[in-house]
């Protein structure tokens, strides 16, 4: 059996209670030391690893499942083959000559045929002839100009549209990738 | 997993039910019949857009209802044998070059062979067939004139090459002929690229 010695616990004690003073510029060294230990790359990576391929189940409340559902339901409705204004877009230039003119819109594939959506302007040095600029990705597409909202002309700079079934002129332009 | 399944049945199902707001513009008995010929498309996976705009082309231009439905019919059509000829994994853009290129007069081998000996995009390569063709070269010459250069020739240089086509054209040459020198011209601008390009690829030399 162990005998407590009383004396033996008093110096202990007192020991403890003996106010202990830290040096001003341990904390400082202290970090220093850690900031000079390599980083632990592959650590973070395997724990990453471990991570990403640890089973666990998922639980959903009602709501988070549906705003999951939408945000499937938004990519799969995604259509890939309208067009759009990716990085792959280039300016294309359009000029045509329309002496007495009041108003003329370039009007095609790109733009919905939609005559509001791109008109024309004026070129500063000659009033006869008017230009538009508008971003174009790869592709073939239809257009035409529309003078004072009533004439179609096609572009003479431009192949015409053989395919024309509507009884006013067309041009192509065809914008390439390579 | 129940939401998502069924979340992609109503997507799936979405499009063949919603019309496009855009067909609002068409009127009360075009619009319904070029829908269902845009969801026709749709399900055999063809690209719609193109029958879309065609669609929007008419109403701009004021077209009777019966021909704005008689082309996007004809496009639907056209795009369906250009899928035919192209493969399943021709993108939107080259089918729809395609379509005019078959309605130019381009037969189905040559868009076939067309896949088969580029890798890049095949758009401006049947664009410019379908150019050639409007600018009244025979569809045989414009067709052998693509097919020589489709291989190595880029985008920018098939436009180019057409431009001279249409160019000497316009200053008295006859088509096929025109065709034929520029053809020429551009193969061995191409190759001459070619080589420079090696050349600078080569290491240099102490």
């Amino acid at each position: 059996m162990f005998e407590p010695d009383e004396e033996l616990i008093g110096r202990v004690v007192r020991q403890l209670r003996r106010p202990v003073t830290v040096d001003a510029g341990l904390d400082a060294r202290v970090m220093e030391q850690i900031a000079r230990w390599p980083a632990r790359r592959t650590g973070g990576l395997r724990a990453t690893w471990r991570w990403i391929i640890r089973p666990r189940t998922i639980r959903l409340s009602p709501l988070g499942a549906l705003a999951i559902a939408a945000v499937f339901v938004a990519v799969v409705l995604w259509r890939p083959d309208r067009p759009s204004s990716p990085a792959s877009a280039r300016a294309f230039g359009f000029v045509v000559v329309a002496p007495r003119a009041a108003t003329v819109s370039l009007v095609g594939d790109f733009n919905d045929w939609d005559a509001a959506r791109t008109p024309m302007q004026r070129t500063r040095k000659d009033e006869s002839v008017w230009t538009a600029v508008i971003p174009l990705t790869p592709g073939r597409y239809r257009y035409a100009f529309l003078v004072d909202g009533v004439a179609w002309l096609a572009d003479p700079a431009a192949p015409a549209a053989r395919d024309d079934e509507f009884g006013a002129p067309s041009s192509v332009v065809t914008v390439g990738g390579s | 997993m129940i939401l998502l399944v069924g979340a992609t049945l109503v997507a799936l199902q979405a499009p063949a039910q919603g019309i496009d707001p855009r067909l609002e513009r068409l009127d009360s008995i075009t619009r319904p019949i070029v829908t269902a010929l845009v969801d026709s498309a749709r399900g055999a996976a063809l690209p719609t857009e193109p029958l879309v705009q065609r669609a929007l082309e008419g109403a701009t231009k004021r077209a009777p209802a019966d021909r704005i439905v008689a082309a996007v019919r004809r496009l639907a059509i056209d795009l369906g044998h250009a899928r035919d000829a192209l493969g399943p994994t021709a993108s939107p853009t080259e089918l729809g070059a395609a379509a005019a290129a078959l309605r130019a007069g381009a037969h189905p081998a040559t868009l076939t062979e067309l896949r088969r000996i580029r890798r890049e995009s095949l758009t401006v390569p049947l664009a410019v067939l379908t150019d050639l063709v409007g600018s009244g070269v025979p569809v045989d010459s414009a067709a052998a004139a693509v097919l020589s250069l489709a291989a190595k020739t880029r985008d920018a240089d098939l436009v180019e090459f057409r431009r001279a086509v249409e160019r000497d054209i316009a200053l008295g040459a006859p088509p096929a002929s025109a065709t034929a020198a520029a053809a020429a011209v551009t193969a061995e601008a191409t190759a001459v690229q070619v080589n420079a390009g090696a050349r600078q690829q080569r290491p240099g030399r102490p």
